[in-house]
């Protein structure tokens, strides 16, 4: 039985949950007022990784670019996932990038571990970019078996493989679930849907053993916490950041207010009157009232 | 004047040699853009379908039908599951293959390195085979888009002009709503003519969000180039193998149902009480219910039940999501940002139950009731109960 390295990339993200998110009153996002978290879909991919914790031993690093308050998401997800380093690649450098520049950054931190990294996970897209591109970019650098939209997975660690499943929508309503088997390493995108099952009672112990271990860390996390600027990391300076980045935000506008397609009657909602009337067009536009 | 990159390619997908519709209105889309391309610029660039699978000869024409000029197929039975690894390197390989660009128009044959311009579905498969397939091309993709403008640009950039004044010449804006709704970002790809680092960034990248285009009635008189592109394919590329593949059904089903009762983030006052009463509305109705996508981030705690049962992308409805022609659609406390509108516009009968009247979907409803859900949805009850028992008598 071989030893299992994980690592996991993150992200600090605006919290978008009711009393900490704070929007403009021109309907964008506060950025000053609004506080920030680990992303919630990182936060999924560290619950993969602590799965990999529980029933396979598995080592777990964490690694994120960002700002020096970064570190908060990293003490976050080491709760989740009982990591024992915990990565920042934070340089004013690295700003401004684009997914191709962060993905470079990442893939020189991965590469420059301490140990060979066998399973890499990343949330299924951030909450503020939404792009999703980060992690596929970052396994393609690294020359990592990318799976994408996984929702659960097995090791076999005498073999060095992997078996998961991956969700894959189809426009429309159907959807494709899909087993693959790869040899190991290999990069994962989670599923938002993605759940640790622990089914027997040593699986269980193992949990709550660990875990506390990752609460005890978490208390400490600054004793995990290592920080890499550019030059640490020895990036090349052209690839990362803006040099590095193809892309660029030419315009950001308010989206356009759509002209009516339809003329609204207006109907006030606390006369019961008023309210009759619509139930009866209701109705009529179902031809007759759906019946249970 | 000779230029290294010529054409706009359309990652084609495909189940089985079903075409999903994205690719249809991919095609679409990449057609008006080029021929108004064309007229502007003088020039005869194509639109170039690119299809990978096994057994897809024949269904290769059908793209011509919808809008390609040119269809590049690669048949292979190792290309039959769709697997990252080996469709990134078949696509780059195409990508790159200058004999075959040269046959799309002789006229560039020769000069041409490269497409110009490159679009692939917003989906599952295509959002992650954009970013691996442009990291290996070594250049830039937007993801998400909803409106593609190509116009020549002159800007001053920091890093990517050195701050002087340069003209990007026919340069693919690309633009995504963002997440909050109520904001459009457009991203360029632009060439770095900065002389610290000079660099291009071609092709000029983009994943589109399915369902936002109109595909073009097929023209079974159009006609079109074929051409077959033999990859090479390296074992070290077919690592992953595919075990099984199932095809479930969504549990959340808006094809079906005739009414569809929506909320949004108008819960918030008392979120748990207000799930119970939209549930109790829909049920009334026979409908199924349907989200926003800022409610499947759970931006509220509620009970886990409820939780887990309607915060959930599956049923999100709008570009994130699904698209619905419910002959009902009551939408409770929902703003009416864009990605929304998109996926119930054509919803037959639109009522729409929220306090401000300045909300945008007020122009996008046939009823506006104005009133707290809370207040509302009771009254809304009663009266149907009371309208259905005169249904029934």
């Amino acid at each position: 039985m071989g030893t299992l390295n994980i690592s996991v990339i993150i992200k600090l993200e605006p919290d978008f949950s009711e009393g900490n998110v704070s929007y403009n009153p021109d309907g964008t996002l506060n950025r000053a007022e609004t506080k920030n978290t680990l992303g919630p879909h990182s936060g999924i991919a560290a619950q993969a990784a602590f799965f990999g914790r529980v029933m396979y031993d598995a080592k777990v690093f964490i690694v994120t670019m960002g700002p020096p308050i970064a570190d908060l998401a990293l003490q976050q997800a080491q709760q989740i996932s009982d990591a024992e380093e915990l990565h920042l690649y934070s340089d004013r450098l690295f700003a401004g990038a684009d997914t191709l520049g962060t993905a470079e950054v990442l893939r020189v931190g991965i590469e420059k571990m301490p140990h060979k990294m066998d399973i890499v996970f990343s949330g299924h897209r951030a909450s503020d970019g939404e792009t999703g591109q980060t992690g596929p970019q970052t396994a393609w650098k690294l020359g990592f078996t990318f799976l994408g939209n996984v929702i659960s997975y097995s090791v076999d660690l005498e073999t060095r493989t992997i078996r998961a499943k991956r969700l894959i929508s189809l426009q429309g309503s159907s959807n494709v679930v899909e087993e693959v088997e790869a040899p190991l390493p290999v990069f994962i995108s989670i599923d938002p849907t993605y759940k640790s099952n622990y089914d027997t009672i040593s699986q269980r112990l193992a949990f709550e053993k660990y875990q506390k271990e990752a609460i005890q860390r978490a208390q400490n996390f600054k004793d995990y916490l290592k920080v890499f600027n550019a030059k640490e990391l020895g990036v090349d300076e052209t690839l990362v950041g803006l040099p590095g980045s193809p892309t660029i935000v030419y315009k950001v506008e308010r989206l356009p207010k759509s002209t009516a397609t339809r003329r609204a009657e207006v109907i006030d909602g606390t006369d019961p009157e008023q309210i009759r009337k619509v139930v009866t067009k209701m109705k009529e536009a179902l031809s007759a009232m759906v019946i249970k | 004047m000779t230029e290294k990159y010529r054409h706009l390619y359309v990652v084609i997908e495909h189940e089985d040699g079903e075409f999903l519709p994205v690719s249809f209105e991919m095609l679409g889309e990449a057609r008006r853009l080029l021929d108004d391309f064309n007229l502007k610029y003088s020039l005869n660039e194509k639109v170039v379908a690119v299809i990978l699978g096994h057994n897809i000869e024949d269904i290769s024409k059908k793209l011509i039908e919808y809008g390609a000029d040119v269809v590049i197929f690669a048949d292979n039975h190792e290309l039959k599951d769709i697997r990252n690894t080996i469709y990134t390197k078949v696509i780059c390989q195409i990508a790159q293959d200058t004999k075959s660009l040269g046959e799309i128009e002789p006229e560039y044959a020769g000069e041409v390195k490269k497409p110009r311009y490159m679009f692939f579905a917003a989906d599952s498969i295509g959002r992650h085979l954009s970013s691996t397939v442009l990291v290996e091309l070594e250049s830039g993709l937007a993801s998400d888009i909803n409106q593609l403008v190509i116009e020549d640009i002159e800007m001053s950039h920091q890093q990517k002009t050195g701050g002087t004044k340069e003209t990007y010449k026919k340069t693919l804006k690309m633009y995504r709503p963002d997440f909050s709704g109520f904001l459009w970002t457009t991203i360029l790809c632009l060439d770095n003519k900065n002389p610290a680092f000079q660099r291009d960034y071609h092709p000029q990248s983009c994943s589109i969000i399915p369902g936002v285009f109109e595909s073009l009635k097929p023209d079974s008189s159009r006609e079109g180039k074929i051409i077959e592109f033999i990859p090479t394919i390296d074992e070290e590329d077919l690592k992953v193998k595919v075990l099984s593949r199932q095809i479930i059904k969504s549990v959340v089903d808006f094809d079906t149902p005739r009414t569809i009762v929506s909320f949004g983030r108008g819960i918030k006052e008392n979120p748990e009480q207000n799930i119970r009463l939209i549930e109790n509305l829909a049920k009334e109705l026979n409908a199924e219910i349907g989200v926003t996508l800022p409610i499947s981030k759970k931006p509220y705690s509620v009970s886990p039940a409820l939780d887990s049962k309607y915060m959930i992308p599956d049923r999100v409805i709008g570009t994130s999501g699904h698209k619905t022609s419910a002959m009902l659609y009551v939408a409770a406390g929902v703003s009416g940002a864009m990605q929304h509108v998109w996926g119930m516009k054509d919803s037959g009968f639109v009522v729409a139950i929220n306090p401000d009247e300045d909300a945008p979907i007020k122009n996008e409803c046939d009823i506006f009731i104005k009133g707290r859900m809370e207040d509302v949805i009771p009254l809304l009850i009663e009266e149907i109960k009371k309208q259905i028992q005169i249904v029934e008598a």
